[in-house]
């Protein structure tokens, strides 16, 4: 069913990605084709960037940055086409937690895969032991505890690590 | 500040996974030592942002396999529409070959084609009709009233074994020689008719030798003399008071008198 569109920002904040799901879904080729005209964009390019666009603008609704919906979604979207990546809005939070994230983002891609997944299943989903050990194939919950406490631990080291 | 010794704990409270008692107990240490409070602090903060992290790439993650979804969809379709449009691009294609094919026959069939000598010499050649019972009684001949009789009514043999027995001094060499030849030339002894026809044509007098040239022309024509046989018509062509005038100019103009290759 449709989110109301006074919903989405609601929905976005609690991590409810659905409605930028489906934009994507129903603009990509449009916007190829905009920014083709536009920027001289190839498809795969332009789809690159319009994903880029979502995830930052998710990032601007979760971090508080965004409280408002812009009147017309699909030109504010497209319009930060124009902008990116020189206004990544994280250089609207301060500076010290920008980086922060954006360097745990960086460590966090040199998990395996499985941990990253592992790890976005309980701290972004949600999920408990037994659906996490349960979506990963893993035998109970306790290896999910146990397999998700390893990956926070090596996500930390890696922490460690990179401050020495 | 290194979370490693109390990282265990703090999972574990945090994930919720201590007894009521051992919460407790953690909760009253965490307000007495200062270590693990800033500990816990650090530890929260930490997974904060891992919580953004994750969402980030979460969100990442589920756009890429979208995308890739799409473009698996996007090229089976196109791939759908190659594969229905090939059987109609052949089919399209066999249709205008058979089409093709039944207009070629239907044209070979139909087409205007050049006739030969034989058709040509039948379509073009104009029968004398002959005497007429009272133009042939005018003569006073029986044999040349029967004779006239017999070739009107196609018996070409006996209308000339009928002309060989008239007398020539009933009637005149011109109109023996004249219609002997036409006789011929009917019952398909062109080579025959010209010598009669020849002679009839020469008559300078006669009134016939302009209809013995026309079917002297057409002799010639059957058996392969074909100069001769256009200078001929040509001459009945130019004549205008020859009454086979239109059919010697219809001739020429058909241009079936010039040589086949």
């Amino acid at each position: 069913m449709p989110q109301p569109l006074a919903d989405t920002l609601t929905h976005l904040r609690v991590g409810n990605q659905t409605f930028l799901i489906n934009f994507y879904q129903d603009h990509r080729d449009d916007f190829a084709e905009w920014t083709r005209q536009r920027h001289q964009l190839d498809r795969a390019a332009a789809h690159e960037l319009l994903r880029s666009i979502l995830v930052e603008f998710y990032n601007q609704v979760a971090d508080g940055r965004l409280t408002k919906l812009p009147p017309d979604l699909r030109a504010h979207l497209y319009g930060m086409a124009d902008q990116l990546p020189q206004a990544a809005a994280t250089t609207a939070l301060p500076a010290a937690e920008a980086r922060r994230r954006r360097h745990l983002l960086g460590l966090f891609g040199q998990l395996s895969p499985d941990c990253q997944q592992v790890l976005m299943f309980f701290y972004f989903r949600g999920y408990n032991f037994k659906k996490l050990a349960g979506k990963m194939g893993f035998a109970n919950a306790t290896v999910g505890r146990l397999q998700k406490s390893s990956c926070l631990r090596r996500l930390y080291e890696l922490h460690l690590r990179s401050e020495e | 500040m290194d979370l490693r010794p109390y990282l265990d704990e703090l999972e574990r409270f945090a994930d919720g996974q201590l007894s009521e008692a051992e919460q407790e107990a953690f909760e009253l240490r965490l307000a007495q030592d200062e270590k693990l409070s800033a500990a816990y602090e650090e530890y929260e903060q930490f997974t904060a942002d891992l919580r953004w992290v994750a969402g980030h790439e979460t969100l990442r993650h589920r756009l890429r396999n979208l995308d890739k979804r799409l473009d698996e969809r996007q090229a089976a379709l196109a791939n759908m529409q190659t594969r229905t449009a090939a059987p109609r691009i052949r089919w399209g294609l066999l249709a205008a070959g058979v089409a093709f094919i039944l207009s070629l026959g239907l044209w070979l069939l139909l087409r205007p084609h050049p006739l030969s000598a034989d058709e040509a010499w039948t379509r073009y050649y104009v029968p004398e009709p002959g005497l007429t019972d009272v133009a042939a009684q005018a003569t006073k001949s029986p044999l040349l009233i029967d004779a006239m009789r017999q070739y009107r009514a196609g018996h070409y043999p006996a209308a000339l074994h009928s002309l060989r027995r008239v007398s020539a001094a009933t009637v005149a060499d011109d109109t023996l020689l004249y219609y002997t030849g036409v006789v011929l030339l009917r019952h398909a002894e062109a080579g025959a008719a010209r010598n009669y026809l020849t002679r009839a044509s020469e008559q300078p007098t006669s009134a016939l030798a302009g209809k013995a040239r026309y079917h002297l022309a057409m002799a010639q024509w059957r058996t392969g003399q074909l100069p001769q046989a256009r200078t001929n018509l040509q001459a009945v062509a130019a004549d205008p008071q020859n009454p086979y005038q239109l059919h010697a100019q219809q001739v020429l103009r058909a241009k079936v008198l010039l040589p086949r290759d």
